[in-house]
């Protein structure tokens, strides 16, 4: 009777926890995985522990130049669709065209459609066009696909906003320039860096279409699946866990700073 | 003294106007807006006050006809080029900006590189130094108000521009601020366009008012003039409360109007009908409800000769303090409304009792019969809700 009163009381918690055990699982796999020393080619059973793979985790043939690749990729891409997406969000909401009601639907289809049947209608292009696959190809598909994401976040902050905001500061003695600058940015910001986030998340980690028009440039994903076929080095999960451990870095940074800050206000 | 510095601040509209395809938003108008003085644009909901204002603004470019500011021809200037601010609907301050950031804003576009006294006097005047490192959001209804205001003054604007700037703000709230509002304007000595949907309010702060009403300017004046002398039914409804009756011209003596309205006669002063009153022709008579006294039926024989009069039976009363509100149901205006100070109250006078309506002649005034009745009542389209309290 007591452990059911027990049970009641706390039950939310309990959901709560076993929910967040059942996200972090995997990760906390690759990490125990990634201090582990394994015979043999395959790091699928535990053997014993190891830093071997943290203090050399460049150690395994082309890993760290798909991985450079990768990052440079995720970068240009986010920059591309990043820009690209804003000037597209606040055309749709801030102006009146031909073909508005069309456009905004149809920079919704990238995110719908199948990827596979999308990396396969660019390679389908590619080759048509006679373009060398390789670096170029690849950014070309990733900020394509990176594009409706960016859209969509920046669009709904676009939207939030009155644009009563930007007559003040033209009011206020600002030019265009300067309207944009200090105020309609400033406060589309938080939508841009979403959707930024998102679009180098998307790159990092894209397969199926990056695989399609590669030709015989190899990315991290693309890296990690073809040595799963022969045996698969710890390092990957060295670097899998150091992307998870930098990524929470950076969230607690951001609430750190933002808690500072509400703090100072109060 | 020259006499050309008079006229150096004056804000100019010449045949202004604003056309969006096919609906005129504002109709050509002239206006002219002395130096230093406090103008308000009063009208309902689409009438145009609110066009009009973003054109001296230079937020929107009119369709035709142009806006001066002193000798200056501003109607091509963008508004980042017009030494012009505007205190927004809802205040529009920069969320991402403190309070001295927001106030500091026209300032550092203009290139000034110290900044902070001004703002921190500024901050002092609007008695909000305290909070100068808040954001927006963390202040309460009127101090965002008072920011907008400082945010624009600290520009040294030669216009304020005011629209509907106590909109947001609770009654007491309103009443506090159109004080402080008015206390700033006699102290700065600039020129403030103030745009508003709430007579009383125009009424209180402006020197002088004008009344438009779709897209036309249908009276301008000063307050007293505008409740006094209203030309227009519209001006007669939307300012106050005026009782309006169909009246026909039976004979003129001097400077007098003889009216026949039901069975009996009407003096009306010639100086104060608006309208051509050819004899056989029609007019409406007008009448404030506080210049009327009551009297029963009873004491009819007291009322002094020379009076206007008409008679009807006590259909409603209500109480309210400082006054008594009647409606009388009378045979030429049925719903007469007279408001009673309550100095000795009559005892008889309750729903059902026969009453007499009378007033001074020089009370009355004449508006043209070929208007509605009703324009500018609360009912009548383009009306807000409480515009015409």
């Amino acid at each position: 009777m007591a452990f059911l009163n027990w049970l009641k009381r706390h039950l939310v918690v309990i959901a709560g926890l076993l929910t967040l055990g059942y996200l972090l699982l995997p990760n906390v796999v690759v990490t125990v995985f990634s201090f582990n020393q394994p015979k043999g080619r395959f790091n699928y059973e535990w053997q014993e522990f190891s830093t071997a793979a943290w203090t050399d985790p460049c150690g395994v043939a082309d890993l760290c130049g798909s991985l450079s690749l990768s990052l440079q990729l995720a970068a240009w891409a986010t920059l591309g669709a990043t820009v690209l997406g804003t000037l597209i969000a606040f055309a749709l909401v801030r102006y009146r065209f031909r073909a508005r009601g069309a456009v905004n639907s149809l920079i919704f289809l990238p995110m719908a459609m199948p990827e596979v049947v999308m990396a396969a209608s660019l390679l389908t292009l590619f080759l048509n066009l006679g373009a060398q696959l390789g670096f170029w190809t690849i950014l070309i598909a990733h900020i394509m696909f990176c594009l409706s994401f960016v859209v969509v976040a920046v669009k709904a902050r676009v939207m939030s906003m009155d644009p009563r905001l930007e007559e003040a500061a033209r009011d206020l003695y600002a030019g265009p320039v300067q309207t944009f600058l200090r105020v309609t940015l400033p406060i589309a910001a938080p939508g841009i860096a979403a959707g930024a986030l998102l679009a180098f998340a998307l790159s990092f980690d894209d397969f199926i279409i990056t695989n399609f028009n590669a030709g015989s440039t190899v990315t991290f994903p693309m890296f990690v699946w073809g040595s799963a076929q022969r045996g698969t080095p710890v390092q990957i999960n060295v670097i899998g866990t150091a992307m998870f451990l930098i990524a929470v870095l950076f969230v607690v940074a951001g609430m750190v700073v933002t808690n500072r800050r509400k703090r100072q206000k109060a | 003294m020259k006499t050309t510095q008079n006229s150096s601040g004056d804000v100019r509209l010449t045949g202004i106007g604003k056309t969006y395809g096919s609906f005129t938003a504002v109709h050509p108008l002239d206006l002219t807006v002395p130096e230093g003085s406090f103008f308000a644009l009063l009208g309902a909901s689409g009438c145009g006050k609110t066009t009009t204002l973003r054109m001296i603004a230079g937020l929107e470019e009119p369709s035709q006809g142009t806006v001066s500011l002193g000798e200056q021809d501003v109607t091509h200037l963008p508004p980042y080029k017009r030494p012009v601010n505007t205190v927004f609907q809802s205040y529009a301050l920069f969320p991402h900006l403190d309070i001295f950031e927001n106030v500091a804003f026209g300032l550092r576009r203009r290139g000034l590189k110290s900044v902070k006294k001004q703002v921190d006097e500024m901050l002092d005047l609007v008695q909000l130094g305290e909070q100068a490192r808040k954001k927006p959001h963390q202040l309460s209804g009127g101090q965002q108000q008072r920011v907008a205001v400082a945010r624009a003054l600290i520009n040294h604007p030669k216009v304020l521009l005011l629209d509907e700037p106590l909109g947001a703000l609770d009654l007491k709230l309103r009443r506090q601020m159109q004080l402080e509002l008015k206390r700033i304007q006699t102290e700065v000595g600039i020129t403030f366009i103030h745009v508003t949907h709430d007579q009383e309010e125009a009424m209180t702060m402006a020197d002088t008012v004008a009344v438009m009403n779709g897209g036309r300017v249908e009276q301008l004046g000063s307050p007293a003039d505008l409740y006094e002398n209203p030309k227009t039914t519209f001006v007669a409804n939307f300012l106050g409360t005026s009782n309006l009756i169909e009246a026909e011209v039976d004979s003129r003596s001097g400077e007098e109007i003889v009216l026949k309205a039901g069975d009996g006669k009407l003096v009306l002063p010639e100086a104060r009908c608006a309208a051509p009153a050819t004899t056989g022709g029609k007019v409406l008579v007008g009448i404030r409800p506080e210049k009327i006294t009551l009297t029963h039926a009873d004491d009819a024989g007291e009322i002094p000769v020379g009076r206007n009069r008409i008679t009807g039976k006590i259909a409603a009363t209500s109480f309210i303090g400082v006054s008594t509100q009647y409606v009388i149901d009378s045979s030429v205006c049925p719903d007469f409304e007279v408001y009673v100070q309550n100095i000795d109250r009559d005892a008889r006078l309750v729903p059902g009792a026969d009453v007499v309506l009378h007033w001074s002649p020089a009370h009355t005034f004449g508006l043209d019969a070929a208007q509605s009745l009703l324009a500018g009542t609360a009912g009548s389209a383009g009306v807000e809700e409480g515009a015409a309290l």
